[in-house]
C-alpha cells in the first residue's frame, strides 16, 4: 500500500480507466433514478460527476406499467415502471442536447423488444455527438419481452451484445441481473461477445402483497427490489463477475454512501452508479464524491486506481501457534 | 422554479384530534416559495425504514414567518416517527414541488371547496389565499363541504376558522352534520340554488372520482388534488404514474406524474376507469 501515498498536498487522482473509456471519478448515475439528468442539474453541477446514465431508452415511447408501481420496504423499494421513456428520437431531439451541452459524459441505457430492436438503438446513436457509452440493458425484470428474459441466458445475452458492437463502435457496457444462477456465466458471455464493461446488478424480481384487500402492492404483481436492502447480495455478484472477467466491472446496488461505493471499488469494481439514493437525497452522488476524495487522502492514496479491487482474502492468523504455545506454558 | 433542499426546524407539534397532527416548521426559503397545492418532500428519519422521504402538502404558509404548517394523519411507520418528534428537533425538507392551484379565475364568483379527511389540508391554504386576494368583503360565496368517516375525524372548528367562509360538514356514519357523501351534500346544495363557478377538491380517491364525475356532467371547472406513492418527487422515478386521459386519442395508454404534472389535475385528465383497485388500498399499519 505504501507505494502510492501522496507525496504533495495535491488531490488525489480520482480517474478511472474503464476499457476504452476514461472517466474523471468513478461515480455516476444509475439508470432510470436520475431521468435525463434535468431533473436533478437545479441540485449540483452534473459536471461533477464521473458519468450520467440515462433512463432506458427504447426505439418507440413506451407508456409503461399500470400503476402502482412503486412500494417500499424495509431498507429498500420495489418498482415496476415497465420502462416508461420517450423513445429514441425525442431522447435524441429534447433529452441529449441538455446534457450535450452541461458537459458530463451520458451513457445511454438501451432496451429492445428483440435482437435486432438493440442494434438498430446502437447504430441510431453511435453518431450523436455527447454520447460517452452505451449500456444495454439485458436486465429489467418488469417488462414481458425483452430484458431479463436476453439477460438470464449468457447465449441470448451475447447475441444482443453482438448486433450492438456490429452497430456502433461506442464503448459497450452490459448491465446484468442478480436473478441467475450463476452471473459470472453470463458476464463472461457478455464480454467474449464484445462488451468493453459489465455493471452489476439490475434490481432484484421481488414481490409485496397487502393481507387485508388479499392484492398485490404492485399493478405488476412483482417488481424490482432495490437501496440499502441488497446491497450485500450486490457485492457479492460484483465481487464473482470481476473475478470472472477481464473487463472493468461497475458496480450497482444499494449504494447511498462513501463507505457503501468504496466497498464495491474495494471488491473489484472500477466505478459505481448511485440509484435508489437519489430520491432521498437528491445531492449524494457529490456526498459519495467527496467521501471518497477524503478516503483516498486518509489512506495516503495518490491514485484510486490502486485501491481498486484491493481486497485482501488471505487468512490471517493472529495467534500462531508461538503466542499459543507462550499462553499454554503460561496455564501450566 | 428551483427546488430548494432545506433544513427546516419543528416549531410546533400538536396533537389536534385523534389521529391528526399539526405540525409548523421554520423553513424561510421553501416558506417563501410555496404556493397553494404544491408539497414537499420530508425526511422523517436518518435511518433507511423508512427509506424514502414522503410528501405532505401546505396546509398554512407563513411567508413573512418563514413558516408552514402540515395537517397529518398516523397511518404508516413515517407518520408515526413524525409524530414523535419534539420541538427544535430539524428535519430535511425538498420542496416547493408539484403544480399547485391555478387561482380561480374571477374576483367575486361562487367557489365550492371539498376537502374528505386529512384531504383538507391543501384546501386551507388556498381558501386562506383566495380570502386575502379577493379582500374579505368582496370574497364572494365561499363554501367548504367538509367530511370525514366519523366525527371524531374533523378537525376543531377553531383550524377552519377563515372569515367569509361557510362550512358544510358530513360525515359517513351521521355522528356529525349531514349523514353520507360529501359530494351527495355538495349536490343537495346546488340543486337548493348554490352556483359554484369552480370547484377544489382534495380527498381519498373514490370521492375524488365522484367529484370529477359531477363536475363533468356539470361542464364545471374542477381542479382535484391528487395523491400517490412518491419516492422522489421530481419526476425521475416516474413511480407515481396515474392513467391519463387524451381526449384527441381516447384509446391512447398513457399517463400522467402525480409528481411533476400534478398533484393538481382538472377532472377530464384522468382516465377514470383505467384505475386500478390497488391505487385506494387504504393503510393496514393500525394492525401492525
Amino acid at each position: 500500500m505504501e507505494q502510492n501515498t501522496v507525496t504533495t498536498n495535491g488531490c488525489p487522482d480520482l480517474s478511472v480507466q474503464l476499457g476504452p473509456l476514461r472517466l474523471k471519478n468513478p461515480v455516476m448515475s444509475a439508470s432510470g433514478t436520475f431521468g435525463y439528468g434535468e431533473e436533478y442539474a437545479g441540485f449540483f453541477d452534473l459536471r461533477r460527476l464521473g458519468a450520467v446514465v440515462v433512463k432506458g431508452i427504447s426505439l418507440l415511447p413506451r407508456a409503461g406499467n399500470p400503476a402502482p408501481r412503486i412500494v417500499e420496504t424495509p431498507g429498500g423499494m420495489m418498482n415496476a415502471i415497465g420502462l416508461e421513456n420517450v423513445g429514441v428520437e425525442r431522447f435524441v431531439r429534447l433529452k441529449l442536447p441538455f446534457l450535450r451541452e452541461s458537459g458530463v459524459p451520458v451513457i445511454a441505457n438501451i432496451f429492445g423488444n428483440t435482437v435486432e430492436e438493440y442494434g438498430e438503438l446502437a447504430s441510431r446513436l453511435d453518431g450523436e455527438p455527447g454520447m460517452s457509452a452505451l449500456e444495454i440493458n439485458v436486465s429489467c425484470p418488469n417488462v414481458k419481452k425483452g430484458g431479463m428474459v436476453f439477460g438470464t441466458d449468457p447465449a441470448m445475452t451475447a447475441a444482443v451484445v453482438r448486433a450492438v458492437r456490429a452497430a456502433t463502435t461506442l464503448p459497450l457496457v452490459t448491465k446484468l441481473t442478480p436473478n441467475v444462477t450463476s452471473i459470472s456465466e453470463v458476464a463472461r458471455a457478455a464480454e467474449g461477445a464484445g462488451s468493453d464493461m459489465i455493471s452489476c446488478i439490475n434490481t432484484l424480481a421481488a414481490m409485496a402483497v397487502d393481507v387485508f384487500s388479499r392484492r398485490p402492492r404492485l399493478a405488476n404483481l412483482i417488481g424490482g427490489l432495490s437501496g440499502p436492502a441488497v446491497k450485500p447480495v450486490a457485492l457479492r455478484c460484483v465481487y464473482e463477475v470481476s473475478r470472472a472477467v477481464k473487463c472493468p466491472v461497475i458496480g450497482i446496488g444499494g449504494i447511498a454512501s462513501p463507505t457503501d461505493a468504496l466497498e464495491f471499488l474495494l471488491v473489484g469494481a472500477s466505478a459505481v452508479q448511485v440509484g435508489t439514493a437519489n430520491f432521498i437525497n437528491p445531492a449524494v452522488m457529490v456526498e459519495i464524491l467527496e467521501g471518497i476524495e477524503r478516503f483516498a487522502r486518509v489512506e495516503g492514496l495518490a491514485e484510486l486506481q490502486s485501491f481498486i479491487g484491493s481486497l485482501d482474502t488471505s487468512c490471517l492468523f493472529p495467534f500462531s501457534e508461538d503466542a499459543c504455545s507462550f499462553i499454554q506454558s503460561e496455564i501450566s | 422554479m428551483e427546488k430548494i433542499i432545506e433544513e427546516a426546524r419543528i416549531v410546533s407539534r400538536q396533537l389536534v384530534r385523534g389521529q391528526i397532527f399539526r405540525l409548523r416548521l421554520h423553513a424561510p426559503n421553501i416558506s417563501g416559495a410555496a404556493r397553494p397545492g404544491q408539497f414537499v418532500m420530508l425526511r422523517v428519519c436518518e435511518g433507511i425504514d423508512p427509506l424514502l422521504r414522503r410528501p405532505f402538502s401546505f396546509s398554512r404558509v407563513d411567508a413573512a414567518e418563514g413558516d408552514f404548517e402540515i395537517l397529518y394523519r398516523v397511518v404508516g411507520r413515517g407518520t408515526l416517527l413524525l409524530s414523535r418528534l419534539l420541538p427544535g428537533a430539524s428535519l430535511s425538507l425538498v420542496g416547493p414541488l408539484g403544480n399547485g392551484f391555478e387561482l380561480p379565475l374571477t374576483s367575486s364568483s361562487p367557489l365550492a371547496f371539498l376537502a374528505g379527511g386529512i384531504g383538507l389540508a391543501p384546501l386551507l391554504e388556498l381558501i386562506a389565499r383566495v380570502i386575502s386576494e379577493r379582500g374579505q368583503k368582496g370574497a364572494g360565496e365561499l363554501r367548504l363541504f367538509y367530511g370525514a368517516r366519523t366525527a371524531e375525524e374533523l378537525l376543531p372548528e377553531d383550524l377552519l376558522c377563515l372569515p367569509g367562509l361557510r362550512i358544510d360538514f358530513a360525515t359517513d356514519d351521521g355522528t356529525f352534520g349531514y349523514k353520507g357523501r360529501i359530494t351527495h351534500m355538495f349536490e343537495e346544495a346546488v340543486a337548493e340554488g348554490f352556483g359554484p363557478s369552480e370547484i377544489y377538491s382534495c380527498g381519498p380517491l373514490a370521492m375524488q372520482y365522484n367529484v370529477a364525475k359531477w363536475a363533468l356532467a356539470n361542464k364545471t371547472m374542477a381542479q382535484l388534488s391528487l395523491e400517490s406513492l412518491i419516492a422522489w418527487g421530481l419526476g425521475a422515478c416516474l413511480g407515481c404514474a396515474l392513467p391519463a386521459a387524451t381526449p384527441e386519442d381516447p384509446g391512447a395508454e398513457r399517463f400522467v406524474h402525480v409528481c411533476e404534472d400534478g398533484p393538481i389535475f382538472s377532472a377530464g385528465s384522468i382516465k377514470w376507469n383505467k384505475i386500478l383497485s390497488q391505487q385506494t388500498v387504504v393503510p393496514t399499519f393500525p394492525f401492525n
